[in-house]
């Protein structure tokens, strides 16, 4: 087979991995997982959840021990099973992708370099900046994680086109939690912040849904913040993206009139989540509103088999934080940053959990 | 603000390695009682995906043979695919997958406990 073909172009706003072979093989995994989730998950479930009604065990009590929980999954085969297949599609789908377009890293270095400097959205580095030592995880896996691997933007955006089963390869998914982004009570969109932006899907959406509004995407990533500026350049669309920390972030007091946070608190020590809240309160003026969707957190009851895959998905798929996130009182911790704290509109994801806070 | 417009510090490619997991590149995890049984399946799973490559690759050949019949490996690199023919393959990939984890799904909960 021919090695040749190594610039295949883009399909829409996605890239194309730089082999045929690279694509077939990881659109196979896609399908793999699709079965995993939608249709291995429920038997597994159904399979947990018999064997601890035969131990006389309930499915409704949250103070269920999880080791108890993990002890009676564990005697149906399907669950062990289930743990393979997930993380080797996970670990072959990084392997692939990686190695894909490592195969023109590169190109892939100097697009990202010609675009540092392009418009019509500005990128914004600091070089004196450290990575604090929490972020810098291997989280799902990816190689070198969200900031160590120079090329790591579009492994990601390609590895996460896998991970959501090809439903969100031309940001559907970032255009739905858009959509259901209402502007604050007066109606005024000035400025908004998509807050641990990666490679600024929601960002890039946030400027299409209110155009006159300045968009700025915040993530500690250099990889992820330098992919999504050249997205955004290559799409011409009008969005200033920097390196920054959520807990130490440089904006004005005030400065934004909504704040946008897609799935980022699950991937932060619980430690670290009062000073990003304190830090969202202060850069949101009054009446701002803080839009989330996110992992489910205490107060919300969780079947037996999702404690079980959450679990799982720390442990397995290097999800160091979600634990302690999901068990802490998260809307507990907003209303004591300052914030209102209402229900969201909830998205096709039923998954994630909606919330709209509001700066008083 | 700091430290607008200046240049982003970058890795140099020497510390770009083809691959740099921790995670994918050490032992992994195992889920069976004995690690054999995640070997196989890991076997199983390269294998398959392997398979699907070399079918999905046919299919696209065949495809470009018809149409064109000369220097088939740049042809098919340069394929576009339609919107038709991408879902006629998600229809057989989708097949594949189903008949590859039909085991696991119809003897979901029968063997003897632990």
């Amino acid at each position: 087979m021919s090695d040749g073909g190594l610039d295949r172009g883009q399909l829409g706003v996605l890239p194309r991995p730089v082999r045929l072979a690279d694509e077939s093989y990881l659109e196979f995994l896609e399908s793999f997982r699709d079965v995993l989730l939608t249709q291995m998950f429920p038997a597994m479930a159904e399979a947990g959840h018999a064997r601890l009604q035969a131990a006389g065990l309930p499915l409704d009590d949250d103070a269920l021990p999880l080791p108890t929980i993990q002890r009676e999954f564990g005697k149906a085969p399907i669950v062990p099973s289930w743990q393979r297949f997930m993380r080797s599609q996970q670990e072959m789908m990084w392997r692939r992708t990686r190695a894909s377009f490592a195969a023109t890293a590169e190109a892939q270095l100097d697009w990202l370099a010609a675009a540092d400097g392009a418009g019509p959205g500005r990128l914004i580095v600091d070089p004196d900046f450290a990575v604090p030592d929490y972020a810098r995880r291997e989280i799902h896996l990816q190689p070198g994680g969200y900031t160590d691997d120079p090329i790591g933007g579009i492994v990601y955006h390609y590895g996460t086109k896998v991970f959501y089963q090809g439903g969100n390869d031309q940001d559907e998914l970032h255009a739905e939690l858009v959509d259901l982004t209402t502007p604050p009570a007066d109606g005024r969109v000035a400025s908004v912040l998509d807050l641990g932006c990666s490679i600024g899907q929601g960002a890039i959406k946030l400027k299409l849904r209110f155009p006159d509004a300045e968009i700025w995407g915040l993530d500690v990533a250099l990889p992820m913040v330098r992919y999504a500026h050249a997205r955004s350049a290559q799409q011409q669309v009008a969005v200033n993206f920097i390196q920054a920390l959520a807990e130490d972030m440089p904006f004005a007091d005030g400065q934004f009139d909504i704040v946008f946070a897609y799935i980022l608190f699950h991937e932060l020590p619980i430690d670290i989540i009062p000073a990003v809240l304190a830090q969202v309160h202060r850069v949101l003026r009054p009446g701002g509103q803080f839009v989330i969707f996110e992992f489910p957190s205490a107060s919300q009851h969780l079947p037996p088999a999702h404690r079980f895959m959450i679990d799982y998905d720390s442990r397995d798929n290097c999800e160091p934080y979600s634990l302690g996130f999901v068990h802490a009182d998260f809307r507990g911790l907003l209303a004591a940053a300052g914030f209102a704290v209402s229900d969201g509109p909830l998205s096709s994801n039923g998954f994630l959990q909606s919330i709209v806070a509001i700066r008083p | 603000m700091h430290g607008e417009a200046r240049q982003p510090v970058l890795m140099k490619p020497a510390q770009n390695p083809l691959s740099i997991g921790i995670e994918i590149d050490g032992p992994g995890r195992a889920y069976f009682d004995t690690v054999v049984t995640d070997n196989i399946i890991d076997m199983m799973m390269e294998l398959a995906a392997e398979v699907w490559t070399v079918r999905d690759r046919q299919y696209v050949m065949e495809n470009v043979l018809a149409s064109q019949g000369i220097d088939a490996a740049t042809l098919i690199e340069a394929h576009r695919p339609t919107a038709e023919e991408m879902a006629a393959r998600k229809l057989l990939r989708e097949a594949f997958v189903a008949r590859l984890l039909a085991g696991f799904l119809r003897r979901a909960n029968v063997a003897e406990d632990k």
